[in-house]
């Protein structure tokens, strides 16, 4: 009908807006502090290392995905937001160095790398080909390679579209995506075996690939809202990101809150039904004590409260529901990483160590830092973008 | 003519326009005219024409979050009494309140009988099944189908003049009005 319209916010980061030497001081002071915990207590901070570090991981993995589903379906809804998502999974390659205290960890997070625990135990034993040192060292630098490669080649092949005006390269984004969205998932399901379901060595569960996915994706959206909220209140994108988006990305949340809870209940379903001690055992531990409360209010916060509050068209796009909702759901994206990380070392229930929040602020200091100092080297919106136009002119529907 | 005319019922009055720009506009004009016995017929949906005719939201969601909520109470009603109190089973040991099991068959009635809710909400709210509409005894009107743009204001509303409703039409930029009659 009318002609497209034209971007009338300016898509630079404001200079007085740059937060990026705050986050990283941030980081800096919250890794040192951990850094005096790990002669304290090493075991506390490998475990809250690896669960900060999963915690963030996650949404730059989340990113990468949601960018490459874009692309795939040649999506025009999520034009204008697409850099954000972009610049998260741009930095996966140097995010890929904080992975390097897991491994220095490995020892005292993973009780298969103990040659005690595993000799004389069939099961074990049988698991040695897949997990051993060297083949676990070699996984990870396989999936970094992978998740840095497509994520930094998706947002310089986007930035190249900024200056060049090739809309060719459309296409190569396109090729870049499907195989990547098919070496993603096996890559993804492998990386959450390994980093948080081979904590308990003895235990498996053949969704817990999916179920790490679902999470993540789940938690992307809240973090998406937060951001497009906050800077959207200092006059970012006020013109150029809509109630459409806004709408859009609710019912985004709204779903995959859904798909979320499907896949956490089945795989809960499957064990709980079947009855066999050696894979209940997982559940049972997170049952007992103060655990049990966390697994219950799992339910309520990531489930129950946002389907009932997103449940209502009018709450998908409602700024202080929004807010309610993401805070809480991100809130309980931690939790539920904690809740899997955490019995482990800590049986008997919850027990929370100073080095937690320690290390939420030193890796995410620099996990945002590193994203806002990307943000701000690149316009906000792929502003040669072909579909630009027909993402903004997107109508919201009552 | 006259004669014949007198024994049928006045529907409505149509009117044509050309594109779907149009159609819009003169759902406005109608709408603000203060008309509301009047629909818009046309080969697609067009964006922006809820708002052009001042809809107000589809009560469809209330009903299907009615038949939604029977599902899942229903659900949980029908388990308890087949679980609990009419023939308890015990299941490896579990116990009768044996919740986890109960879900999905909660989620399947609760998924059931809002698809229903829906679907035959829609039809009700339509006013589905309808054999005929006296709207297809304009002969113009089979365009609809293809690359007509209709809206006919009916005889039900309690503003309805005849020459009023063509003047404002003609207004309007109709290209072709015509009166409906139903048989």
């Amino acid at each position: 009908m009318a002609t497209s319209p034209k971007l009338t916010d300016s898509v630079k980061f404001p200079a007085e807006m740059d937060t990026t030497k705050t986050l990283f001081g941030v980081g800096i002071v919250g890794l040192i502090a951990s850094g005096v915990g790990f002669f304290l207590n090493h075991e506390q901070f490998f475990f809250s290392y690896l669960t900060s570090y999963t915690f963030f991981t996650s949404f730059a993995l989340a990113a990468l995905f949601l960018v490459m589903i874009h692309h795939i379906t040649r999506s025009s809804w999520g034009t204008v937001l697409l850099r954000i998502p972009e610049t998260f999974s741009s930095n996966i390659w140097i995010w890929a160095l904080f992975f390097i205290p897991v491994l220095l960890g490995m020892g005292t997070l993973y009780s298969w790398t103990d040659p005690d625990y595993v000799t004389g135990d069939p099961i074990m034993e049988g698991k040695v080909p897949y997990l051993n040192e060297l083949f676990f060292i070699l996984r990870q630098i396989f999936y970094f390679g992978v998740w840095g490669w497509l994520g930094y080649r998706l947002h310089k092949a986007s930035v190249e579209m900024d200056l060049t005006k090739d809309w060719g390269l459309t296409t190569l984004m396109r090729k870049i995506s499907a195989p990547g969205i098919l070496i993603f998932s096996l890559t993804l399901a492998f990386a959450s075996f390994d980093w948080l379901m081979s904590l308990d060595a003895h235990w498996f569960s053949t969704m817990f690939g999916v179920y790490f996915f679902a999470m993540s994706f789940q938690a992307l959206f809240p973090l998406l809202f937060l951001l497009i909220i906050w800077m959207q209140s200092k006059g970012i994108l006020e013109n150029t990101i809509s109630r459409g988006h806004i709408y859009d990305l609710g019912a985004w949340f709204f779903a995959f809150t859904v798909f979320y809870a499907y896949i956490a209940f089945s795989q809960f379903i499957l064990i709980y039904y079947a009855n066999i001690p050696e894979a209940t055992i997982w559940y049972y531990h997170r049952l007992e004590g103060s655990w049990a409360f966390i697994s219950y209010s799992l339910i309520f916060g990531r489930f129950a409260i946002p389907f009932l509050v997103l449940l209502n068209r009018d709450s998908k796009h409602s700024r202080k529901v929004l807010i309610f909702t993401s805070v809480l759901v991100l809130f309980m994206h931690f939790i539920e990483l904690y809740w899997i990380a955490m019995p482990i070392m800590h049986g008997h229930g919850i027990s929370i160590s100073w080095m937690d929040f320690a290390l939420i602020f030193g890796l995410g200091g620099i996990f945002f830092g590193l994203f806002f100092q990307k943000l701000k080297k690149h316009n906000l919106v792929p502003v040669n973008d072909p579909k630009l136009g027909e993402s903004m002119a997107k109508h919201y529907h009552q | 003519m006259e004669s014949k005319k007198s024994e049928k019922t006045l529907f409505g009055v149509l009117a044509e326009v050309r594109n779907p720009k149009e159609l819009i506009d003169i759902a406005k004009t109608i709408s603000d005219s203060g008309y509301r016995m009047y629909d818009t017929y046309s080969p697609f949906p067009i964006h922006g024409m809820d708002a052009a005719m001042k809809l107000k939201k589809p009560k469809l969601g209330w009903i299907v979050l009615g038949h939604g909520l029977v599902g899942f109470f229903g659900a949980i009603a029908m388990i308890y009494f087949m679980a609990v109190i009419d023939y308890p089973l015990n299941i490896s040991g579990k116990t009768l309140m044996n919740v986890p099991a109960w879900v999905p068959v909660t989620f399947e009635l609760t998924i059931l009988l809002s698809a229903f809710g829906a679907t035959f909400g829609m039809f009700a709210l339509n006013g589905l099944p309808k054999f005929n509409h006296p709207l297809f005894n304009s002969e113009k009107f089979e365009k609809v189908t293809d690359d007509g743009f209709f809206v006919c204001i009916e005889a039900t509303d309690p503003q309805f003049e005849v020459d009023k409703v063509r003047n404002l039409m003609e207004k309007a930029g109709a290209v072709h009005i015509e009166e409906v009659y139903d048989e």
